[in-house]
């Protein structure tokens, strides 16, 4: 009975509040307009909107020039950049590069005379490039390669494509090898197992020097 | 002690026993699958002096050729094939070549052709081969097979250039080879003289030596007991026998000052005399098949003596033993069979290989 007395109490004062809250809200916004710098109400709205600083170093990135990336294998695979086509297939059409090769191998060696040391010869050789050379096979572990000559079109890491003659194009394993090629007269014996690098790789590799090897 | 000694390589030897008129007799398989025989020694006990009928049959021995520095692609050369190698019946055998060391090359009747080189030369020959099957360890002698009667080699063929090129460029295969060749038809002797004419050859006739042993302590066998059991003496101890008594050794076992355990082995008896006879050269097959059935005969008068023994050993470099079963040198190369003839016909079989062979058929 006394709650509800309390109750009464406190609405009645309430509602008697009410009419002092609408009078100082009227107070409260004439004072503020007068305090307030003359701005639209945009304006007062975006300044009242707090604007978080955001605190990372932002380095203005350089603009790199795109590299040329190349292709990966995958891609190199299905456009076939490096399969010949079968016209293209031809012992004749490979001939003068076998030309330019030999001048090559004779500028790089200063002129193969008879009298040139063997020595100095093999070392130039190791690093040559051997793109249109003609490679015979002289030994192998297996004996269906052994025989088979032509002009080397692509030295790929571990296989010589050779194309024939008879305008075959024929791929033959570096390993368990041995090539024999053959320039004015100086033949030398390439261990196919030793060799298996790309030939950008090779110029830069050192060979030992070993007795003999067994295939 | 010595501990190569413990271990001996193994050797084979294959008994049999069967009589010779039984139709599932297989000596005739036997003495002809044996290509390449060295040398042929017969012992008759209770016998002086060589019958005249043995005599006639040895001294028609076929000859045979030492030709020197043969290169091996004259096999294949047109003629020779038509007329000698797809005819038959031609025997070569490359001569003083080790089969452990060299290149071994031989030509067997029924036209194979047979190479057994070693490693490098079979990396450098580019034919396809086989390793061998007496390899340790790492691959270092291969077998290489081929078939002159076979239709890809046919003259004039892919394979048969391939052949012939790597025999001739790129390894020139080249040897002293025994050539023998039973007789038959001239064509064959035509074309094999214009090969002999090219290159040096000498003929050769078997050798024959014949000496009568006296008093010789002999074993008696009897021919239903092939193992030993109660009449006869086992096998092995037979063929030691035989070989003492071809070698020459006595076999007393006298208390003398060389110590030899060598005894005849029991049941013995003592004969008076007994003949030892040998052949060697490259002999036949065909000869000594011939040989057998003169021996055979041999009973048909009454002897006193039950058994006599025929001995054939093969080369000891022969890529072959018998057939095309691949023959080995490890540290005895002998391939050898020896046929004990009994008085009813019987007959018993010893064939005996060493440890690079495979089992005798």
């Amino acid at each position: 009975k006394q709650l509800g007395r309390v109750h009464r109490y406190r609405t009645k004062r309430l509602n008697d509040c009410s009419q002092s809250d609408k009078q100082a809200e009227m107070f409260t916004n004439g004072f503020l307009k007068n305090s307030l710098p003359g701005m639209s109400k945009k304006e007062i709205g975006d300044f009242m909107l707090r604007k978080a600083v955001v605190l990372k170093y932002a380095k203005k990135k350089k603009e790199k020039k795109k590299r040329a990336k190349g292709l990966n294998a995958k891609q190199r695979r299905e456009m076939k950049v490096f399969q010949l086509k079968p016209e293209h297939q031809k012992y004749d059409l490979f001939l003068p590069l076998h030309e330019l090769w030999k001048q090559y191998i004779r500028d790089l060696c200063n002129g193969l005379k008879p009298e040139s040391n063997p020595q100095s010869i093999q070392q130039r050789l190791l690093k040559a490039d051997f793109h249109g050379a003609i490679l015979t096979v002289a030994r192998s572990k297996c004996p269906s390669y052994v025989g088979t000559t032509g002009i080397l079109v692509q030295e790929m890491k571990h296989v010589f494509k050779i194309i024939t003659k008879e305008d075959k194009l024929k791929v033959i394993p570096k390993r368990n090898s041995v090539f024999a090629v053959e320039i004015d007269g100086f033949v030398s014996h390439i261990y196919g197992s030793k060799f298996e690098l790309r030939s950008s790789e090779r110029s830069a590799k050192k060979f030992k020097v070993k007795g003999t090897i067994d295939l | 002690m010595y501990p190569e000694l413990d271990k001996c390589p193994r050797s084979l030897l294959v008994c049999e026993k069967s009589n010779f008129e039984h139709e599932k007799s297989r000596h005739d398989t036997h003495v002809s699958k044996h290509y390449f025989n060295h040398k042929v020694s017969v012992v008759i006990p209770e016998c002086g002096a060589l019958p005249s009928r043995l005599a006639s049959v040895i001294n028609n021995f076929s000859k045979y050729f030492l030709v020197m520095n043969l290169p091996v692609y004259e096999f294949l050369d047109k003629d020779f094939l038509k007329n000698v190698v797809w005819n038959g019946a031609l025997y070569a055998l490359s001569y003083r070549t080790s089969i452990d060391q060299d290149n071994t090359i031989a030509l067997l009747p029924n036209s194979q052709l047979i190479l057994s080189v070693d490693k490098d030369t079979y990396e450098q020959l580019g034919l396809e081969g086989k390793p061998s099957q007496y390899n340790h360890r790492q691959p270092m002698r291969y077998v290489v097979t081929i078939d002159l009667t076979d239709k890809s080699m046919a003259p004039g063929g892919k394979r048969y250039q391939r052949v012939l090129s790597s025999l001739k460029e790129r390894v020139p295969l080249k040897s002293d080879f025994l050539l023998g060749r039973h007789n038959s038809g001239t064509d064959g002797d035509r074309a094999l003289q214009s090969l002999l004419s090219r290159y040096q050859w000498k003929e050769h006739r078997p050798v024959v030596s014949s000496h009568t042993l006296k008093d010789l302590p002999c074993p008696s066998l009897h021919a239903l007991d092939l193992r030993g059991d109660q009449r006869s003496c086992d096998p092995h101890s037979f063929l030691e026998w035989l070989g003492a008594v071809s070698a020459g050794v006595s076999c007393d076992n006298t208390a003398a000052s060389f110590l030899s355990t060598y005894v005849c082995p029991e049941p013995q008896t003592l004969v008076s005399q007994a003949l030892h006879c040998t052949v060697s050269g490259l002999l036949l097959p065909e000869d000594i098949y011939s040989l057998l059935q003169e021996l055979r005969r041999y009973f048909d008068e009454p002897k006193f003596t039950s058994w006599l023994s025929l001995t054939v050993h093969g080369f000891m470099d022969s890529p072959v033993s018998w057939g095309d079963a691949e023959h080995g040198f490890h540290k005895g190369g002998e391939n050898f069979y020896n046929l004990v003839l009994f008085k009813n016909q019987d007959y018993w079989l010893h064939m005996g290989t060493g440890s690079h062979d495979r089992c005798p058929p």
